[in-house]
């Protein structure tokens, strides 16, 4: 095989990442659909038809609520049904339990368990339904579908992760709004999601999944009080939120031996709840709707999030609507909830709801209240449908005015899903107009009714279903294209890596004589690392792995940390004992250099390790952050500026440390000194502050830093190359004691000994300026981070740089890539979207801005991995290329593809490999429980290292160019 | 020169020694066990201090006083000083078991001491004490069998894999301990006890094996 030349490698290398952009670009878009939601929420427009020139809110919604309330009466044409609700909760209730399954009844233990409720629907005056939940089983947006009739998209949690108040139209805002009293008692779920709007709550915590008993006590406890309350005259909302189903699930699964107890108890709520309505409706005036919800199912083992029949399977329970005895109950989707309630109760149905009325609940109305009611419906599906659709007509809108009976018939229903819905649409339409126009001939027949609700029906279904395939449903073609293209991109960069290796490894087995040790076969690291990334691969298919990820990375660093200890203690006597005795000072003293170097990053590492408990489960233990927060600021701000100096004492002297009189490398180096000390006194002085945004001098300062930094950084990268007149001979960096020995055959290699000195400025200067900025950035508590991440950095970079030929260079570049990650986490970061810092985004911004502090905020989340890779520069310019540089007339492309080949594919290829496997991953577990809370943030986090991993990379090789 | 004198001082031991050596520790690990269930009726899980300090106690003086025969250059050494080697080396490789089980991410808190500390010791004893017992502190024979992992013969084979069974194991038995499966067993450091006996187990029967395949080769150049 021909070898690699130079450009062939980079143009190979950016079509590899070319091909992974535009695989994960397609991915995303297909597995994140951005669904398109009507802002607001539903006034009285919702009363008329839906028109061209539709506009948004009229301003009715400034109008008192008892006004609000009576125009939505007027307007609407339906009476409201009902002027009480109460709204049971039995968490994760299977609808099995009450109604059975498969046209069966239940199970004989449960249904002796709830003996008044089976009453109840025995005698009909409770009527039941399986309603299907929508994956993800979860409390939260199962409540979220209830009351809003939509499915939400996952966009919908990664736009509001910092706000869980739910902001779309829903039925409780809309209860507000026409002046509802409303209560709650049981799951605090609600009280965040609806913080306003409770006058009087209590709530229970769902976090102690062991306690069945008390958690259902603390809802009972109030149950026969409120019932009793004199306040509940006439517009009352009470929501009941039992948890101690779903705790007894948990514990035991479905037959666990306290579950006949738990459906006894809520029996009972049952009962107590029904025969206080019936008293009240003895004296009072008020109609209640009692209505029993579960908000999911559970499997045979009580758990719930998936898909599965067992899971999806809720109960909805009416009791007090007219009486029905049904032989078995039918299924309806828990979306039909939310416009069912709006329409009985009297106010307009939210935006977004995809659901359609519930037949049974509008018999007691008359003929023409229900068809209005289904109109109503119908009208909201269409505003919605058009908003999903643009390229619905919209001189379909006023469908019922151009309406002609001959134009079109039943047959034209067959077309495209558009034109279907819309044709469906129309005929309802008619058949409503021509039954009102009959009616008042009063020549209706019983006949035009049924065939016009049942018009109603199909459209509404339809449109229903259509909508929700819509949100639910991902493109099949656009996943798997992009994922092939993932795939082939990551195919195209280990195959180059591997060609790479296997050219090294011929070079070197050409010319074994001369190494120590010469590289036939595996190694102990390189098996270790190869199976690092196997280990990574198979911790991301499990949730809980992927949640405490961050255990993952620590483990695998320190392991790395400790073989190369041994491989010091290898190398230590490969010299045998002779090493301890003065003669062979040189020798030892690197040894014992090395060895130093190693329990540096080991100690290091386990500080930074302690520093922040991550993850999910065990972020009560506790850490070193905690424990300074708890000491309080005395503690905190000396440790701080103590870390700042030495950061940047650790940069400067490194910079100083070149003996170099160029007026360039002096300005560079007086720069950075000025901006370290400004840096200081930001910390000193303005940190505290640095949130208010009246401190303007604080601002000002920052300002200032980020104008030199980048001034300076930009200048080095640029203008170094050129203006540095450094090609004098002794001008190898590091201190000279420790720099390892060189051929003088290199040494006489000018233009190499150059490079490599440009390089070692300029990365130094990138690792400075970064340093910097995080120093800024980050909050105080992280900033021993920082130091410890930069301390691992520079004792990596000593010890790879006096290791030879010991280490591969892969390797080595693979375990500064395993440091970024674990240093990712111990700056406080992880898998889920709640640790990104967001006050930090602000700081030094002075109006607001997204763009800027979208910036800052990437900078701060991902300092680490970027740390690691600006270092790499740095990594390169110490490298010792004794054993690379071999042809004797190795021409510049050559050696620059000997210096910069590594250290752009191992992170390339690493974490391609990474973002592939967790693609495949995530298509698998699209419906599993934590798909949404787990693996779905992870994967744009994968996502997001990818870009600056290839942005790096394409630094790299611009360099490489030149 | 110096080559073949090592290949001829190493003591000679038969394979069926090697086997009564890790039936022994082996047998010394199943006691523990078994006492601790039966006659203190504690168990790993709800009182790992004292399990562990009971198995240890069982399995040490087993180790010490069977690898002690096996010292080298039994001429120059006495069975004694072979044991004080073994009781100053358990200290030194149980600090270096505790520093590595830090580095590795153990709880560093003063709730975990005891533990940490019954831990170590018994690694130490399952990885530490043969070889001091063994070798002393000879640095040659320590780097051959521990730094380059380059065995030779079946008593090197006898030191190094059960060593390295246990710490592997360890290792391995270190991965559940961050999921939250909540079972008391999670906790630090019963899955990496558990983890480290399997090791062991594990290395002592492949001891065994290559101990037996070794005298089998040896056997059949013979003839």
């Amino acid at each position: 095989m021909a070898p690699l030349t130079c450009t062939k490698l980079s143009v190979i290398t950016i079509t590899g990442i070319v091909t992974q952009i535009f695989g994960l670009s397609l991915f995303v878009f297909g597995f994140f659909p951005v669904k398109p939601a009507l802002p607001g929420t539903s006034g009285s427009e919702s009363f008329f038809a839906p028109e061209c020139d539709f506009v948004g809110n009229l301003s009715d919604t400034t109008l008192p609520s008892d006004q609000l309330k009576s125009l939505y009466q007027e307007l609407s044409g339906i009476p409201p049904s009902f002027d009480r609700l109460i709204l049971m909760v039995a968490d994760a209730l299977p609808a099995e339990f009450v109604l059975g399954k498969n046209e069966k009844p239940p199970h004989k233990q449960f249904k002796e368990a709830m003996p008044y409720t089976q009453s109840l629907l025995a005698s009909g005056s409770a009527i039941g339904y399986h309603s299907r939940a929508a994956p993800p089983t979860v409390t939260m947006p199962r409540l979220k579908a209830m009351v809003s009739g939509a499915i939400g998209g996952f966009l919908d949690v990664a736009f509001n992760f910092n706000t869980q108040a739910m902001m779309d139209d829903n039925l409780l805002g809309q209860f507000f709004r026409i002046g509802w009293k409303m209560v709650m008692l049981g799951d605090e779920t609600w009280l965040k999601l609806f913080p306003r709007l409770f006058k009087r709550h209590d709530a229970v915590s769902s976090f102690y999944v062991k306690d069945t008993v008390q958690v259902d006590q603390n809802v009972s406890r109030h149950l026969a009080d409120e019932l009793s309350k004199d306040d509940w005259n006439l517009l009352y909302f009470q929501i009941l939120h039992y948890l101690g189903l779903d705790h007894v699930g948990h514990i035991g699964g479905r037959s666990s031996a306290l579950m006949a107890p738990k459906l006894k108890e809520m029996d009972e709520v049952v009962k107590l709840i029904h025969s206080s309505i019936n008293q009240s409706q003895g004296n009072r005036q008020g109609r209640t709707l009692l209505m029993i919800v579960s908000d999911h199912g559970m499997t045979e083992h009580g758990n719930h999030g998936g898909s599965t029949y067992e899971e999806t399977d809720s109960l909805a329970l009416f009791i007090g609507l007219r009486n029905h005895v049904f032989d078995y109950a039918s299924v309806i989707n828990q979306i039909d909830i939310a416009p069912t309630l709006a329409l009985l109760f009297g106010v307009p149905i939210p935006k977004n709801n995809v659901g359609v009325l519930i037949r049974e609940a509008f018999d007691s109305l008359k003929e023409d209240q229900h068809l209005r009611a289904l109109e109503l419906n119908a009208w909201q599906l269409l505003r919605l449908l058009h908003a999903q659709l643009s390229g619905l007509p919209c001189r379909n809108f006023p469908c019922d005015a151009f309406y002609d009976h001959q134009s079109s018939d039943s047959s034209e229903c067959n077309h495209m899903t558009e034109n279907m819905l819309c044709c469906l649409y129309m005929e309802a339409a008619a058949l409503y107009t021509s039954w009102k126009s009959k009616r008042s001939f009063e020549s209706t027949s019983n006949k035009d009714y049924s065939s016009t609700t049942a018009a109603y029906y199909k459209f509404l279904k339809s449109a229903s279903e259509w909508l929700s395939r819509r949100t639910t449903d991902k493109p099949v073609n656009l996943l798997a294209l992009g994922l092939t293209t993932l795939f082939i991109s990551s195919v195209i960069l280990s195959s180059l890596m591997f060609c790479r290796l296997r050219e090294i490894y011929h070079r070197g087995n050409q010319q074994a004589s001369n190494l120590k040790y010469s590289m036939n076969g595996w190694s102990f690291d390189e098996t270790f690392i190869v199976s690092v990334v196997l280990i990574l691969v198979t911790c991301m298919t499990s949730s809980s792995m992927v949640e405490e990820e961050h255990y993952t990375w620590y483990f695998l660093i320190s392991t790395f940390y400790l073989l190369l200890l041994r491989e010091t203690a290898q190398s230590l006597s490969s010299v045998g004992l002779q090493s301890f005795f003065p003669m062979q000072k040189g020798q030892s003293g690197e040894g014992f250099f090395r060895i130093c170097c190693s329990f540096l990053l080991l100690i290091s590492g386990r500080i930074s390790r302690g520093w922040h408990q991550g993850g999910v489960n065990w972020t009560s233990l506790p850490d070193i952050s905690k424990w300074l927060e708890q000491a309080g600021s005395p503690y905190v701000k000396p440790l701080q500026l103590m870390s700042a100096v030495l950061v940047i004492s650790i940069g400067l002297f490194a910079l100083f440390s070149i003996e170099s009189r160029g007026k360039c490398l002096q300005m560079v180096r007086l720069s950075f000194l000025i901006s370290g000390l400004l840096v200081l006194l930001h910390i000193a002085r303005y940190q505290d502050y640095a949130l208010s945004s009246t401190n303007y001098g604080g601002t000002f300062l920052v300002q200032i830093i980020y104008a030199i930094l980048g001034a300076v950084t930009t200048g080095t990268i640029v203008a170094l190359p050129w203006l540095i007149p450094l090609s004098t001979s002794k001008i190898f960096p590091a201190d000279n004691t420790f720099s390892p020995p060189f051929s003088p055959s290199i040494q006489e290699k000018f233009p190499l000994v150059e490079l490599r000195d440009t390089l070692y400025v300029v990365g130094w200067a990138y690792i400075l300026c970064w340093c910097l900025l995080q120093l800024l950035l980050q909050q105080p508590i992280n900033t021993t981070p920082i130091l410890l991440l930069l301390l691992q950095i520079v004792a990596g970079v000593h010890y790879f740089a006096r290791s030879g030929t010991h280490l591969k260079e892969w390797v080595e570049i693979a375990g500064f890539h395993c440091l970024g990650m674990a240093g990712h986490f111990a700056l406080g970061n992880s898998n889920t979207l709640a640790t990104i810092d967001v006050a930090g985004a602000f700081i030094g911004i002075s109006n607001h801005s997204t763009f800027l502090s979208g910036i800052l905020m990437f900078i701060i989340t991902y300092a680490s991995p970027m740390f690691i890779l600006l270092s790499l520069v740095m990594y390169i310019s110490t490298k010792s290329v004794v054993h690379l540089v071999i042809p004797e007339k190795a021409n510049a492309g050559d050696i620059l593809m000997m210096l910069l080949g590594f250290p752009c594919l191992v992170p390339l290829v690493l974490n391609s490999i990474l973002l592939t496997a967790y693609t495949v991953v995530l298509l698998l577990m699209q419906n599993h429980l934590f798909v949404w809370s787990v693996f779905s943030p992870k994967y744009l986090y994968v996502c997001a290292t990818t870009k600056p991993t290839e942005k790096e990379a394409a630094a790299h090789s611009c360099r490489s160019k030149r | 020169m110096k080559e073949e004198l090592e290949k001829i001082t190493p003591s000679k031991i038969s394979s069926f020694q090697v086997f009564l050596i890790h039936v022994c520790c082996g047998l010394a690990l199943a006691v523990g066990f078994w006492v601790a269930h039966n006659v203190y009726s504690i168990n790993l899980i709800f009182d790992p201090t004292g399990t562990l300090r009971l198995i240890w106690a069982i399995e040490f003086p087993v180790v010490i006083l069977l690898f002690s025969c096996f010292r080298q250059k039994p001429e120059k050494c006495s069975y004694l000083k072979a044991i004080a080697r073994g009781l100053l080396g358990l200290p030194v490789g149980a600090l270096i078991n505790a520093l590595g089980a830090l580095a590795l991410g153990a709880p560093a808190g003063l709730q975990y001491f005891e533990r940490t500390v019954s831990w170590s010791l018994l690694m130490s004893s399952l990885t530490f004490v043969p070889t001091a017992c063994v070798y002393g502190s000879c640095w040659t024979d320590w780097h051959r069998i521990f730094a380059c992992t380059k065995p030779k013969g079946s008593l090197d084979f006898m030191l190094c894999l059960p060593a390295h069974g246990a710490v592997i194991g360890a290792w391995f038995g270190a991965w559940p301990m961050p999921l939250d499966w909540e079972r008391p067993w999670q906790d630090w450091p019963i899955c990496v006890s558990y983890g480290a006996m399997a090791g062991y187990v594990a290395g002592m029967v492949g001891s065994l094996g290559l101990a037996l395949m070794h005298t089998g080769g040896k056997q059949l150049k013979a003839e």
